[in-house]
């Protein structure tokens, strides 16, 4: 016999009060678990999706002339490079330390050009890295093989009447993957052959409308533009998209600025404090909902112990008559919280996991798995108990305070 | 020299919806001698109860203090009264207060739980107990797959199962029938013929009749004291006071070599007579 003898029969005997409040407890601790599963899912998702939207950090020479504007991002002007960015410069950014969490480094070539009277801007590319970080791209036709291929911004394909388009359903006959709306234009490539810079060119692919800076130039083959422009092995911008769900963009900047210190390295401020804030919210609104449902919990245990408590008056005050100090019956009604809500936090990870996983498919689109962690088990008991115990401790003080001779007398 | 020692001793309460002072007890002293038997007798509300529970640490009085074994024990804080509670006083309740989820000798080994001894040497004292009050081979029954006077015997072993100098009861027999009340009564006077101490509050003339000592409370004052059992089961019956000392030594005394049988019976013999 041992003050747990008492409170283990005292749990034997009360069972379906004590399944109740394991219950309670274990939904509180499973809505938590669930949602930390799933939100937790639905970050790394979101920040996975920001990461592929677009580049995150701009690579370009130290210039003092400025003048053409390129996504919203200042693009060193064309003609007066103080220092020269090199294709060399582009290998340079994959020896950084965090090398590995880069996901496409695109060189790029810009330069004005005269195109059937026109000035237009000219991209040099690497197709195969810009259709990677470019995948909201829709390409009507398909992406430049050849070094006389070119893919032209909507805007330039109307002017050069490239172009003819008519509303309709359907994907547009883009050869990448993205969003697509349900009622999209449909373009159809009217001529074949361009002249730029005196030189003919096969039009290989017309953009969808992006409304970006795209809409206004002409894409071609990084080494082909390098040779239009007479720059060979130059660049004028690096735009770099670095998978950074978990270390801040800040960091790589730093590390790029130490590999190229000749060279302007600037995070796109807009796309990081989008990702940020849109994670934030959400890490902001499972918080929320996770302390109104523990706090629904605690009061779950401390109106069922106070209860407890009261029926109980006649059992505490034999006990405090024959010797029993008040820690021991604080201990006897400790040990009985503990092992309920032990059980319902097990009980609360194993539901607010499996429920994760099942609702997970509704919330995520790329396959997104929730694994059985151990760690999330010794935390969601841990968290249980410690509801169990705050929301038991003015109950339990309670109880030991009971006089036992009125306690006896009385009951 | 008194083993427990009740000086002076008074309890008011406060009513909270009058917000006036209640006295219950004033000025209260009684002693009690290791190996006595004492009652305590009184009507309804004159506060037999409060007096036994001050008497068992358990109540602290609002002025006076209690002695036992020397110990001033309304001067020993909460948790150390609480000690002294499971090392000194035996209690035994009228309803018995047996907890109906635990086993017969779980039951008697609850004084036991708290106290730093081995589970086997723990069970072993309570079936020695239990052996002792004639429930033996009981010790796996509920509380209430027990009659009456099993339940009355059990909650006796659970009083006495840690040793205490000291045994109180309050009412064992009140809420039960004569034989089952016999039962009890015979295991007082069995523990008392060993020399175990006790202080019974009880409504009931024969069983006062059969202490060494009873005690009147009226008021909240004690009123007077009735050496000899005769006396007792006189005025607990019918106020008189008519004589029958012939019966007296042996029944009140342990030295004289009563059985607790004997003495029951002649106790109610001597009862209905009077009566």
């Amino acid at each position: 016999m041992r003050i747990s003898t008492i409170a283990f029969a005292n749990l034997k005997r009360r069972k379906g009060k004590a399944m109740f409040l394991a219950a309670g407890i274990g939904i509180g601790i499973g809505t938590v678990v669930a949602l930390l599963s799933l939100s937790g899912s639905l970050r790394e998702e979101i920040g996975s999706q920001l990461d592929r939207f677009g580049a995150n950090i701009v690579i370009t020479p130290h210039s003092d002339n400025l003048s053409l504007d390129y996504g919203g991002i200042q693009v060193a002007g064309v003609s007066f490079d103080q220092q020269r960015l090199t294709i060399d410069d582009a290998a340079a950014v994959y020896r950084i330390p965090y090398r590995k969490r880069l996901s496409v480094v695109a060189p790029k070539l810009l330069g004005t050009i005269e195109v059937e009277g026109r000035r237009s801007l000219l991209a040099g590319v690497d197709f195969q890295k810009e259709m990677r970080l470019k995948r909201w791209w829709q390409i009507n036709g398909r992406v430049p093989e050849k070094s006389d291929e070119v893919l032209l911004g909507y805007d330039v394909a109307k002017a050069v009447s490239a172009v003819h388009s008519s509303p309709g359903r359907g994907d547009g006959g883009g050869q990448t993957p993205g969003h697509h709306s349900a009622i999209e234009e449909r373009i159809h490539i009217a001529k074949e052959r361009l002249a730029i810079a005196g030189r003919e060119h096969r039009i290989a692919g017309v953009l969808g409308q992006t409304g970006g800076p795209e809409d206004r130039m002409i894409f071609a083959s990084l080494e082909h533009v390098q040779t239009l422009l007479a720059k060979p092995g130059e660049l004028s911008v690096i735009e770099v998209s670095a998978l950074c769900k978990d270390c801040p963009v800040e960091d790589i900047v730093v590390q790029i600025r130490k590999a190229l210190p000749h060279v302007n390295v600037a995070a796109v401020q807009q796309s990081v404090r989008a990702r940020t804030e849109a994670v934030d919210r959400l890490t902001r609104f499972s918080a929320v909902v996770s302390v109104v449902v523990l706090v629904i919990g605690a009061l779950l245990v401390f109106t069922t112990m106070m209860s407890s408590v009261v029926e109980r008056t006649k059992e505490i005050g034999v006990l405090r008559a024959i010797g029993f100090r008040r820690t021991h019956i604080i201990k006897s009604l400790m040990i009985e919280v503990v092992v309920i809500s032990a059980a319902g936090g097990m009980g609360g990870w194993i539901a607010g996991l499996s429920a994760s996983r099942l609702a997970l498919p509704y919330f995520t689109e790329n396959g997104a798995q929730i694994e059985w962690r151990a760690s999330l088990a010794v935390l969601a008991i841990a968290a249980a108990m410690l509801i169990g115990i705050v929301s038991s401790a003015y109950p339990a003080i309670r109880a030991s305070r009971l006089d036992p001779s009125e306690a006896v007398r009385y009951a | 020299m008194s083993f427990l020692i009740a000086e002076n001793v008074s309890k008011t309460y406060s009513d909270r919806d009058s917000q006036t002072e209640v006295s219950v007890l004033h000025n209260v002293n009684v002693g009690i001698a290791e190996g006595e038997f004492v009652c305590l007798m009184g009507p309804s509300g004159s506060g037999k109860s409060t007096l036994l529970t001050i008497l068992g640490a358990m109540n602290h009085p609002s002025q006076g203090r209690l002695l036992i074994d020397g110990i001033d024990v309304y001067a020993l804080s909460d948790e150390r009264r609480a000690d002294f509670r499971a090392q000194y006083l035996g209690f035994v309740f009228q309803q018995h207060h047996l907890l109906p989820f635990l086993s017969a000798v779980e039951n008697v080994m609850l004084p036991l739980a708290t106290l730093p001894l081995k589970a086997s040497e723990k069970r072993c004292k309570a079936l020695d107990v239990m052996e002792k009050v004639g429930l033996g081979g009981k010790a796996s029954r509920l509380p209430s797959q027990l009659s009456g006077g099993e339940q009355g015997r059990l909650a006796i072993a659970r009083a006495i199962v840690n040793d205490p100098p000291l045994l109180l009861a309050d009412e064992p027999t009140g809420t039960l029938d004569t034989r089952t009340g016999d039962e009890i009564m015979r295991v007082f006077l069995d523990l008392n013929g060993r020399g175990q101490t006790l202080f019974m509050v009880t409504h009931n003339p024969t069983n006062a009749a059969l202490a060494h000592r009873v005690l009147h409370i009226r008021d909240g004052r004690l009123d007077g004291e009735a050496g000899d059992c005769w006396r007792t089961a006189r005025i607990g019956t019918n106020g008189t006071q008519a004589a029958l000392p012939q019966f007296a030594p042996p029944l009140c005394h342990p030295e004289h070599n009563r059985t607790s049988d004997a003495a029951i019976r002649e106790c109610r013999n001597l009862d209905a007579e009077l009566q």
